[in-house]
């Protein structure tokens, strides 16, 4: 019992910031992650198997070239949502399942433990937008004559995906039909952001219009509106 | 000093009531017990008191030093222990211990989580993962994560399940050391458990 005296004296010394108890969040997510990879498998398996499946039955050839700039936009975007659908709404239903929600809520707070999951869905989807894009573009031998717009583009969509995903999957992490329930909310959601991307990696490839980059600047407005709205309305999500 | 005072407690799910008006106010030092028959509500009004449960009726205060803690910070001043309250699997022992620490902004270094670990008797085990725990070892682990931010408010819910007789004596020294930190609420339907207590409610009657 003189250990356990001892280990008592132990102080808290340290301001607890909304960074640092999301970064550790965040932290031991990946942690986590890396070992079970539970949802990157997920996604991984989904988005290669999507992948193709399009790329062997269109391929490049089998659509007019007029056509391309629109249709590759539709597919990509297609691939990546629901890729993201299947995998991210793991942060939150793994703390259900596993009965660790209610010890994260006694130790962190609402609005850190919502920024460390984002942080953790944006780690998953920027690995996953590494490896899909650039095998999608070389499959579909996908020509994009503004490249600088096309990056901003994936990299803005992303965060909205992420961002949206997120505060679905806290919402539906206590729920008995999740997987059905997350598709359910995440799709109106998550539209008016597709149809963004979809119109602007179109633009990127044509590489007309992008001029004022129009919709990479009207899904960082998605991004930050979701954010800042999620962060008011997650601590009424995750309390019961 | 640090003091509770829950009043007028309530809670239903639905038109079935669980309890009504469970009023007790508690001072440094205090070792309150829970008792009652299963599915009387003894960790749900553990819950409420630890604010993840919201009660269908009453409040639940907490003050210190006579200064009432807002809602919004009393995790810091909780520590919790019980069966449905669960440690990361894929994490060890160590890991845990250091993920909580962080999180709770518990200013700790490696050298100072082994020391808890090792205060309830995981020492050698620190390193593996919990998953690989038996249910005593993870017993221990919680004791030691919710011990490890100093709280005034030890909420214990069945505090000696899965324990070993060394275990329940770790248990024994944290509720003794805990008189001279802050309060004990403790919900059990052992008798041995119960009796650790200096006052007590029987949700049964």
């Amino acid at each position: 019992m003189h250990q356990t005296k001892n280990a008592r004296q132990t102080t808290q010394t340290k301001p607890s910031t909304y960074l640092n108890e999301a970064v550790a969040i965040w932290l031991r997510d990946l942690r986590s992650e890396f070992r079970t990879r539970y949802a990157l498998n997920a996604i991984l398996m989904f988005a290669v198997t999507t992948l193709i499946a399009v790329s062997f039955s269109i391929g490049s050839f089998r659509i007019e070239e007029a056509e391309r700039p629109f249709l590759y936009a539709v597919l990509l975007w297609i691939i990546l949502t629901f890729s993201a659908l299947s995998g991210l709404a793991r942060s939150f239903v793994k703390e259900e399942e596993a009965g660790t929600m209610d010890i994260l809520k006694l130790s962190a707070r609402p609005q850190a433990v919502f920024l460390g999951k984002l942080l953790f869905n944006l780690t998953l989807l920027g690995a996953m937008e590494l490896i899909i894009v650039p095998s999608f573009i070389l499959l579909m031998a996908y020509q994009i004559n503004f490249p600088g717009f096309f990056i901003a583009m994936v990299v803005s969509g992303g965060l909205g995906l992420a961002a949206g995903t997120t505060i679905i999957a806290a919402m539906i992490a206590r729920a008995s039909a999740r997987g059905a329930l997350f598709s359910a909310l995440s799709i109106p959601l998550l539209l008016p952001l597709m149809i963004t991307a979809i119109k602007g990696c179109e633009r990127a490839a044509v590489g007309i219009g992008t001029a004022g980059w129009p919709e990479v600047k009207m899904a960082v407005a998605y991004v930050i509106v979701m954010v800042i709205m999620s962060l008011f309305l997650f601590p009424l999500v995750w309390e019961e | 000093m640090f003091t509770l005072n829950v009043s007028g407690i309530g809670k239903h799910y639905g038109d079935a009531l669980l309890f009504k008006d469970i009023s007790f106010r508690l001072n440094l030092g205090d070792v309150f017990a829970i008792v009652g028959w299963n599915g009387s509500g003894k960790s749900t009004l553990l819950r409420i008191i630890a604010g993840l449960v919201r009660p269908s009726a009453g409040r639940i205060e907490m003050f210190c030093n006579g200064e009432p803690i807002p809602k919004e910070s009393r995790r810091q001043f909780v520590g919790m222990v019980a069966p449905a309250l669960s440690l990361y699997d894929e994490l060890t022992g160590l890991e845990n211990m250091e993920f909580f620490c962080r999180v709770r902004g518990v200013d700790c270094n490696r050298n100072n989580c082994l020391e808890i670990i090792d205060g309830v008797g995981l020492a050698e085990h620190a390193t593996k993962t919990c998953g690989d725990y038996s249910s005593g070892m993870k017993q221990r682990l919680k004791l030691a994560q919710a011990l490890l931010h100093k709280p005034p408010l030890l909420l214990l819910d069945e505090p000696g399940c899965n324990l070993d007789s060394k275990g329940i004596k770790v248990v024994e020294g944290i509720i003794s050391k805990q008189r001279q930190l802050g309060v004990t609420v403790i919900a059990s339907n052992e008798k041995r458990e119960a009796d650790y207590a200096d006052k007590a409610i029987n949700l049964s009657e």
